[in-house]
């Protein structure tokens, strides 16, 4: 017989802000949510409702009736990862936990409940856990998943058990609303009368269903276990991280690698199992006077490898400021990527691709990744646009080079660099750049480029002249014709 | 007698410190054979050391010698200066999918950097962007980085030239006569003669490495 246990978070939102700590709770408080372009009560605490609040009432109306009454918009966002944390949590209780959103959970409990000694008493110690961690709950405990949640909303006790078989028996006295019926479904019952479930139920199947349709006969035969109502367990999403927790602080840097060794070696073991690795890791280091510390490294391509993690870290490690030592670490990997597995010795090609991004894992872990470059082509005919460069840590996809590149400096200032003329001529036939004078042997241009009309910037057109100098550089001389007067510029330099 | 024994006993208990010393001296002496890189015969760079580029043309000379390899080029320089290469005109050397740019705010970064990725297997070619040459202490451990990796290691030098512990001291100028001709002067060599050689780049179009064809060779 499938047993199921709902457990019920009446003031989810309020509860998260009391769990942080916020100091507004202690007078009259409200979390308000706009419904229909109007900001309207979500969840009013204690001292609010007794200055007669309630929820669902319009925020002006509130502040009218409680002139002290602080606010908080809803969090959704946030109030979803509690409640997903939550699910994590109980795991404790069962195996099967599913998300019943916005404020609840299910449980399959089925042959869970004598490992606490009961139903009433595992029920019990979920909320003394709970109320722990400051959270509010109501729990009920059913045959199906639609009397759990109404014994748990509608009981009207903490903790409301339907003992098995007796579900009926339970759901009878408790009104429509805790079928979980559509809004205007109920509204549409409560007009012919019938209040409670009993009624309900008293009412032939095949009446009701012509009346009000086959939906209300599903919900109320769900409810009774007389038709499948299945739960959508929620698959556990793996978490790749580890802690360890030291009794007496550390400080040496071999220590501190022994711990990271340990932690990685959990790690990257359940990495490996799920044929994954993570391109970025990161350790928090809890120092003995409650300060926490975090070390960052990246990689260049998924890792799950425990010696390349800790020779990453390793040089970071002296940046640490651990005073006392140390005691608490915690490793988590993010970015998790499937790996594919290479035959390592036969192919040049991929273990020199391996060792490249070996080279920028090493280097960008020092420098910053953001200062190790790839170049990536680009379409486009304006020198400085042909071509990007791309962080090397994600630059994947090989980029397509031209067969039939121009002709371009090899050297492309991104800003030209003013030359002084000395004897003047198109281009200049003797000039002076970077202090040194040059004397014009041969010229071949202009090479004219327009700016990109489809691009905002108003760019003038520039005049691009290949110049061989009589020393010996090659240099690409930059004027701009529609401007008269502006002078000769430096663009670059040719191989 | 005794004061005898005293004297031998003091000679054989070398302290364990002095042994490794030793022991590390002696692997320098013997350095593990890497081959050489021909530019082009007669020009050859030996792999596992590392080089001195001065002079105006001299990324030209670094990334000549990356072309006739294979593998990733690493390149570390200050920020602006890396910033200013472009690799539309480095296609008509090799492939600029080989080349990891290092952009570094300080000439110790660079170096560490260099040193690094001579120390990493792969790397075929590691050029070092700095103003002023590496002094002894800095081009020493360079050296042994490169000897590590076995690969080769370029310093590009703009501004002045120290005493180094570098194999090979170029200097590459360009020559007015055509486009892709360099003057390549050997100013120094450890093991070997110095020269000057007139440099042209023939291409790569039959040779997926490229060739530098060699005009004229005088002694310097």
């Amino acid at each position: 017989m499938r047993r199921v246990l709902s457990i019920w978070f009446p003031q989810l939102p309020l509860d998260r802000l009391a769990r942080l700590g916020d100091p507004r709770l202690a007078g009259a408080f409200a979390v308000v949510c706009e419904v229909k372009r109007a900001w309207r009560l979500a969840d009013v605490n204690e001292a609010a409702r007794k200055s007669g609040l309630a929820p669902g009432l319009p925020l002006s109306d509130a502040r009218a009736i409680c002139p002290d009454l602080a606010t908080e918009p809803a969090d959704t966002a946030r109030e979803e990862a509690l409640l997903r944390s939550l699910a994590r949590w109980a795991d404790s209780l069962s195996p099967r936990v599913a998300l019943d959103p916005p404020d609840g959970l299910l449980l399959d409990i089925t042959g869970c409940a004598h490992l606490f000694g009961g139903e009433r008493v595992m029920a019990e110690h979920a909320q003394l856990r709970l109320e722990d961690m400051r959270m509010s709950i109501r729990a009920g405990i059913a045959d199906t998943r639609a009397a759990a949640w109404a014994l748990a909303r509608f009981g009207g006790r903490a903790v409301g058990i339907a003992d098995p078989g007796c579900t009926l028996a339970a759901l009878e006295p408790m009104p429509l609303a805790a079928l979980n019926l559509p809004p205007q479904l109920g509204s549409e019952l409560r007009r012919t009368g019938l209040r409670t479930i009993g009624d309900l139920h008293a009412v032939k199947p095949a009446e009701a269903a012509r009346r009000f349709g086959f939906e209300l006969v599903d919900l109320l035969a769900r409810a009774l276990g007389h038709a499948p109502d299945p739960l959508r367990f929620q698959s556990p999403s793996p978490v790749y991280a580890a802690r360890m927790t030291l009794p007496e602080p550390v400080g040496l840097a071999e220590d501190l690698e022994g711990v990271i060794g340990k932690l990685a070696a959990s790690v990257c073991g359940r990495l490996q199992t799920a044929q994954c690795g993570a391109r970025h890791f990161r350790l928090t280091v809890g120092r003995v006077d409650s300060v926490e510390q975090a070390l960052s490294i990246g990689f260049a391509r998924p890792c799950h490898d425990p010696r390349a993690i800790i020779q990453q870290f390793s040089p970071t490690l002296e940046t640490l400021k651990l005073e006392f030592g140390a005691d608490r670490f915690r490793l988590s990997a993010s970015h998790v990527e499937p790996v594919r597995i290479r035959q390592e010795t036969l192919d040049r090609q991929t273990r020199r691709q391996d060792d490249a991004d070996r080279i920028v894992t090493t280097l960008g872990n020092r420098l910053g990744f953001d200062r190790v470059h790839r170049f990536v082509a680009r379409a486009s005919h304006l020198p400085e646009r042909e071509y990007e460069t791309a962080e090397a840590m994600n630059c994947r996809s090989e980029s397509e080079w031209s067969d039939t590149p121009r002709k371009r400096p090899l050297r492309l200032y991104r800003r030209p660099e003013r030359l002084r003329v000395l004897a003047p001529g198109c281009p200049p036939k003797r000039f002076e750049w970077r202090g040194v004078a040059f004397e014009t042997k041969r010229a071949d241009g202009p090479e004219r480029l327009s700016a990109e009309w489809w691009r905002d910037e108003a760019a003038a057109t520039r005049d691009y002249w290949r110049v061989q100098t009589e020393s010996g550089p090659r240099l690409w001389l930059l004027t701009y014709p529609a401007r008269k007067g502006v002078g000769w510029f430096v663009a670059g330099r040719f191989p | 007698m005794s004061s005898l024994r005293e004297q031998v006993r003091n000679i054989m208990a070398i302290p364990a410190s002095a042994s490794k010393a030793l022991a590390r001296s002696l692997e320098t002496i013997q350095p593990r054979k890497h081959g050489y890189l021909v530019v082009a015969e007669p020009v050859r760079l030996s792999k596992g050391r590392f080089h001195e580029v001065t002079g105006e043309a001299a990324d030209l000379f670094a990334i000549v010698a990356a072309a006739r390899m294979e593998g990733p080029v690493v390149w570390a320089g200050l920020e602006r200066d890396v910033a200013s290469l472009a690799p539309t005109a480095l296609q008509t050397f090799l492939d600029p999918a080989r080349f990891i740019v290092a952009a570094c705010v300080s000439r110790t970064e660079i170096l560490w950097a260099a040193e690094q990725a001579l120390r990493s297997p792969s790397a075929a070619c590691v050029v070092a962007e700095l103003r002023d040459g590496p002094d002894l202490r800095e081009s020493r451990r360079l050296q042994i980085a490169a000897e590590e990796g076995g690969s080769i290691g370029l310093a590009l030098i703009s501004g002045r030239a120290c005493a180094s512990a570098a194999e090979t001291r170029w200097r590459c100028e360009a020559l007015s006569e055509s486009d892709l001709a360099w003057l390549w002067t050997l100013t120094k060599n450890r093991k070997g003669r110095l020269g000057a050689w007139r440099a042209k780049w023939i291409g790569r179009r039959n040779n997926a490495q490229g060739a530098v064809h060699l005009v004229s060779a005088a002694a310097a």
